[in-house]
């Protein structure tokens, strides 16, 4: 037996010599960081025009418009001559629109760059989430990178000088007219204190996201019951489909869901001027009408029964699961999960509608692409986010079943994507952004969870409730 | 002959000082840079600030602290408590009856049963068990109605009432293994002539078991009691993984509550602060439970 | 008559006992049986008829499909070579320490046993913002070295103090007759401590290899890049945030508990040779 294990040890002590060869090889494509804030901007001016030559013939028209088409080949030399790697990371599935929108871009972008390569890693949401922070203040962070928005994400990064003050780009790349005002709303942070909402801009978003009704068409007309277009009609129907011993909404408390249906609910009741103060952490009474009624409403929510009692310890797989199995008819849910709802070929006809009786909806720009402050390859960011904008990537991620902001909507074919679209549209044209309730306090969204799931349990009153999540955003006032 | 023992001992320091160098620069550094971080605000990035002992102050009367500490000791109930005493008797067990009468073979398979859930990574535990424990659904709620006993069916993890017990279930099945293979290491040491000797004496299992087996490996049941406690107070990625904490703060423990503070809200400083209160409830116990060995040791070499 | 009456009541007994046994095995290892039965049904077999129907057939998409998507062939090379690497330095760390701890004299043992055991007092996400300054520091930010090294320390502290214990009633006549015959220090722990020692050193390994392959906090803290993972942060993958479905994540979940299962299996019958061949005789 003595023999076997030495055999093996030795086996393992090879191996591990071999090990040790990889090992050193292995990580780190950037060297060094530690270029400090100013030389952000003066940086990638130097090498402005080879960038902007070799994506010209890539960009349609009107996109570069606003850059313009100078210095050609003498610039692209410089980016040919060295063998430059754009490091790109961020956590789309590949399958959904944004995933196949971005991939076609790494295409374009490889074939615009010749010389330059593409080391691409997709991660997950919790994966940056969890450690955006060290990796970008390390020599590993990556040249161009999906953060997620907010004062607890963007914002802090912004205030630890993690991340490069784009402002002066997107005007002069012409952004800014891409980017509507309520879309920038998530891309500008305070460099001093992390809020959201204006300073410099630190990130970029392609795409656009909100929450809407989603419903099972099928299930309405076999019980006759009228598809919702205003509040009554929305709790008709959900009485009605009680009556039929079926839970009419499905959720999950585990996850956003359940704090969504609260926030939804609270925004029938908020203007635009408690929307701001919320958001951007001027403070609200969080026993006033607005999250009185969110709060008490969603109680009577789960006591009717519109909502299960289970759905607390569901997560948001779950809540889909049960719709896309005819368990319950109707959905409050993001714009995400259009696509899912496409690819997995429903067995029932299904529609959305914007939430009735809200003017504000739970909606906001999408993810943010940021590069981080220690880049050396800022130019070729900037060239990648460039054309994720470009309109045939967004016409691309539109087809796909995403919410671009930037796509030609008569090239979008099929109609129920195209409802989507104009339902944003509609969203943002009435000025209907509403944002989301864990943005503005740093790991908010975890106390709103448990807060909320204890609503649910009916272990806190609507009160108590308040008072629980009100504690977190007035003690961020205070500091 | 003296001087020849006492060679035997001395210049041992020198097989210590790999150990001491790496433990001083992986783990002492680092436990001296978190004393001295909890006394200060930060948020990981820019310089920490100053604040003194207000984060301990904060410490004492935050409830949502002394909250998952009292569910850290409940757990211990789970964790410790119960994965010995099953543990022990498991491992003796499969050491005596199924040794002797089905073979070496069949016991080991057993062991190595046992211990299978303790191979699990706790992302999987967390994947299945919720699966397990789902209210509409899943294994357990399926048992209880299909055998007409659907009262007993609850929503397990997402009940506060219910959570805490749950996870404590999934802590007994996942721990039991651990125990069960130490302690049959350890019988093995146990020299079976002693045990003939103590039965042609005309002593029972039970007495035997008392008076020599449980004697004999004292050391290993204080190591099982001392580490599982230790993990215990330190557990996270199953909690992480099942409930994150909830519903609620139900079945949060203060390694989580930590988390919490590093990496979610970016308070470093509290963070550290949680940690240290952890740390210090852990060092206590451990000098406690050394000096105990020690004494023990002693006693026998005498 | 009566003596065979007796003995047959005892022989039912023992099969009824083996078979409860085995029940209770059973119950314990239905996770281990849904994660599999999962792995290999289709997505739509899952949504029609639940997680605790048998599959219908063995679809290996999920499977293939979850292996690409995060290159799973590196990630198993990073797990195996961090949990061996880390188990073989462990176990020779411990086996150092315990010899100066269990059976040397040191002066201040207990206290020592104290210090090796700090390395478990801490939770280790107080050991990550300054563990993390420090390998940057020393450029060993992800990279597995730095994973290595920092889980190697955590372990043997583990490993120190369950052989210092075991050490303590190690039979001292061999180590004096050994001496005795002129045997230095590195000879007695080479050719004759270790050696009787194996069956603890074994358990040792077997147990610093399963729990450094299941650590997750310390390598997801200290190895963002994608091409460095491990096996559990792989598997974390899956449970993101668009929620994969159930039968990838099980999947998933197989081919992370495969390795270990396997290995564990080769060892296990390494341990009980080792066991059986007499502890410390």
């Amino acid at each position: 037996m003595s023999k076997m294990f030495r055999l093996f040890s030795l086996v393992l002590i090879a191996v591990m010599l071999i090990g040790l060869g990889a090992c050193q090889s292995a990580p780190t494509p950037t060297q060094a960081p530690a270029a400090p804030q100013p030389s952000a901007t003066t940086a990638p001016a130097a090498v402005q025009p080879a960038a902007t030559a070799t994506t010209a013939p890539a960009q349609p028209a009107a996109a570069t418009a606003t850059t313009a088409p100078t210095q050609p080949a003498a610039a692209t030399a410089t980016t040919a001559s060295q063998a430059r790697v754009l490091n790109l990371w961020y956590y789309e599935p590949p399958d959904g629109a944004l995933g196949k929108a971005w991939a076609a871009a790494q295409t374009q972008f490889l074939a615009t760059h010749p010389g330059v390569t593409i080391h691409f890693e997709l991660h997950t949401f919790e994966q940056i989430q969890q450690t955006s922070q060290m990796v970008l203040n390390s020599s590993s962070a990556p040249d161009l990178i999906e953060i997620n928005k907010g004062a607890g994400n963007a914002g802090t990064f912004a205030v630890d000088g993690l991340l490069t003050d784009m402002t002066a780009e997107a005007t002069k790349r012409g952004w800014d007219k891409i980017l509507s005002p309520s879309i920038q709303t998530t891309c500008r942070y305070d460099p001093k204190t992390g809020i959201m909402g204006s300073g410099n801009l630190y990130g970029v978003t392609d795409y656009g996201e909100f929450v809407m009704l989603y419903f099972n068409q099928d299930m309405f007309t076999k019980y006759g019951i009228k598809v919702p277009t205003t509040v009554d009609e929305l709790y008709a129907a959900a009485d009605a489909f009680l009556a039929k011993s079926i839970t009419p909404f499905a959720t999950g408390g585990a996850e956003y869901p359940a704090q969504q249906i609260f926030y939804m609910l609270a925004l029938s009741k908020a203007d635009r001027t408690f929307v701001t103060n919320y958001q951007l952490l001027k403070g609200i009474d969080f026993h006033g009408p607005e999250f009185t009624y969110g709060a008490t409403e969603m109680a009577t929510w789960v006591q009717k029964g519109y909502v299960s009692k289970n759905a607390v310890s569901m997560k948001a797989q779950d809540m889909q699961n049960d719709f896309e199995a005819g368990k319950n008819p109707m959905l409050m849910g993001g714009s995400w999960l259009f696509g899912g709802f496409q690819t997995a070929k429903l067995p029932f006809k299904w529609d959305m509608e914007l939430w009735p009786g809200n003017k504000i909806s739970l909606g906001s720009g999408g993810n943010l692409w940021a590069i981080p402050a220690g880049s050396k390859n800022k130019d070729l960011a900037y060239d990648f986010i460039d054309i994720t904008l470009s309109k045939d990537k967004q016409t691309l991620m539109g087809n796909s079943g995403g919410l671009p902001i930037n796509a030609d909507t008569t090239k979008i074919t099929d109609p129920q994507t195209q409802k989507l679209n104009q339902l944003f549209a509609q969203l943002v044209a009435t000025d209907g952004i509403g944002f989301y309730p864990d943005w503005p306090v740093a790991g908010y969204y975890q106390d709103l969870v448990s807060a909320t799931q204890e609503l649910m349990n009916g272990t806190k009153t609507p009160s108590a409730f308040l008072d629980e999540i009100a504690a977190p955003y007035n003690a961020a006032i205070k500091k | 002959m003296k001087h020849k023992i006492a060679s035997i001992y001395i210049g041992d320091t020198v097989f210590l000082i790999p150990g001491i160098t790496a433990f001083l620069i992986i783990i002492i550094i680092p436990f001296i840079t978190n004393i001295g971080i909890s006394f200060t605000k930060w948020g990981g990035v820019l310089p920490p600030v100053w604040i003194g002992l207000s984060n301990y102050q904060r410490l004492l009367g935050d409830s949502v602290f002394w909250l998952s500490f009292k569910n850290n000791v409940i757990l211990l109930l789970a964790m410790t408590v119960i994965p010995t005493i099953v543990g022990l008797l498991l491992a003796t067990f499969l050491f005596d009856y199924v040794t002797n009468n089905f073979g070496q073979g069949v016991s080991s398979f057993f062991r190595a049963g046992f211990y299978l859930p303790q191979i699990l990574p706790s992302a999987v535990i967390g994947i299945v068990w919720a699966w397990i424990l789902q209210p509409d659904w899943g294994v357990v709620n399926f048992v209880f109605r299909g055998i007409g006993l659907s009262s007993l069916a609850h929503n397990w993890l997402g009940d506060p009432s219910t959570a805490l017990f749950a996870v404590m279930v999934v802590m007994v099945w996942f721990q039991i293994g651990y125990p069960v293979v130490i302690f049959m290491a350890a019988l093995q040491r146990i020299d079976p002539e002693l045990l003939e000797a103590a039965s042609i004496d005309g002593a029972s299992w039970l007495q035997k078991f008392f008076y020599i087996t449980l004697h004999l490996i004292r050391p290993e049941i204080l190591v099982v009691v001392l580490t599982t406690t230790i993990y215990t107070l330190k557990i996270f990625g199953q909690v992480y993984v099942l409930t994150r904490g909830g519903p609620g703060n139900a079945t949060s423990v203060p390694s989580y509550y930590a988390y919490k503070n590093f990496f979610e809200t970016q308070q470093v400083g509290y963070g550290s602060t949680v940690s240290l209160a952890i740390a210090v409830i852990i060092i206590l116990l451990t000098v406690l439970f050394i000096n105990i060995q020690t004494r023990q040791e002693n006693a026998e070499s005498v | 008559m009566v003596a065979k009456k007796y003995h047959y009541t005892n022989q039912v007994v023992k099969w009824i006992t083996l078979v409860a046994l085995a029940v209770f095995l059973l119950i314990l290892l239905m996770p281990f049986i849904m994660v599999t039965i999962n792995s290999v049904k289709t997505e739509a077999e899952f949504a029609r008829y639940g997680p605790l129907s048998l599959p219908q057939g063995i679809d290996l998409t999920s499977l293939i499909d979850f292996w690409d998507r995060v290159n799973f062939t590196k990630t198993l090379f990073n797990s195996t070579f961090i949990s061996t690497s880390v188990a073989i330095l462990a176990v020779i760390l411990s086996l150092l320490n315990a010899f100066a701890l269990g059976l040397g004299k040191v002066r201040g043992r207990t206290w020592l046993l104290v210090f090796f055991l700090m390395a478990n007092f801490l939770p280790q996400e107080a050991l990550a913002y300054p563990l993390y300054y420090f390998a940057k520091f020393l450029h060993i930010y992800d990279t597995l070295f730095a994973v290595i090294l920092v889980l190697t320390v955590i372990q043997s502290s583990f490993g120190t103090y369950l052989l210092s214990s075991v050490f303590s009633s190690f039979p001292r006549e061999i180590l004096e007759a050994a001496t005795i015959d002129g045997c230095n220090k590195l000879n007695l722990l080479t050719r004759i401590v270790a050696p009787l020692s194996i069956p603890t050193l074994s358990v040792l390994f077997v147990f610093f290899f399963i729990w450094t392959w299941n650590e997750f906090f310390l390598p997801l803290i200290l190895l963002p890049s994608n091409a460095n993972q491990t096996v559990p942060l792989a598997l974390a993958i899956n449970q993101g945030q668009y929620g994969m479905n159930i039968t990838a994540q099980s999947a998933s979940g197989l081919l992370g508990i495969l390795p270990c299962i396997i290995f564990f299996l080769i060892f296990q019958r390494a341990l009980t040779k080792g066991i059986t061949a007499g502890g410390i005789k």
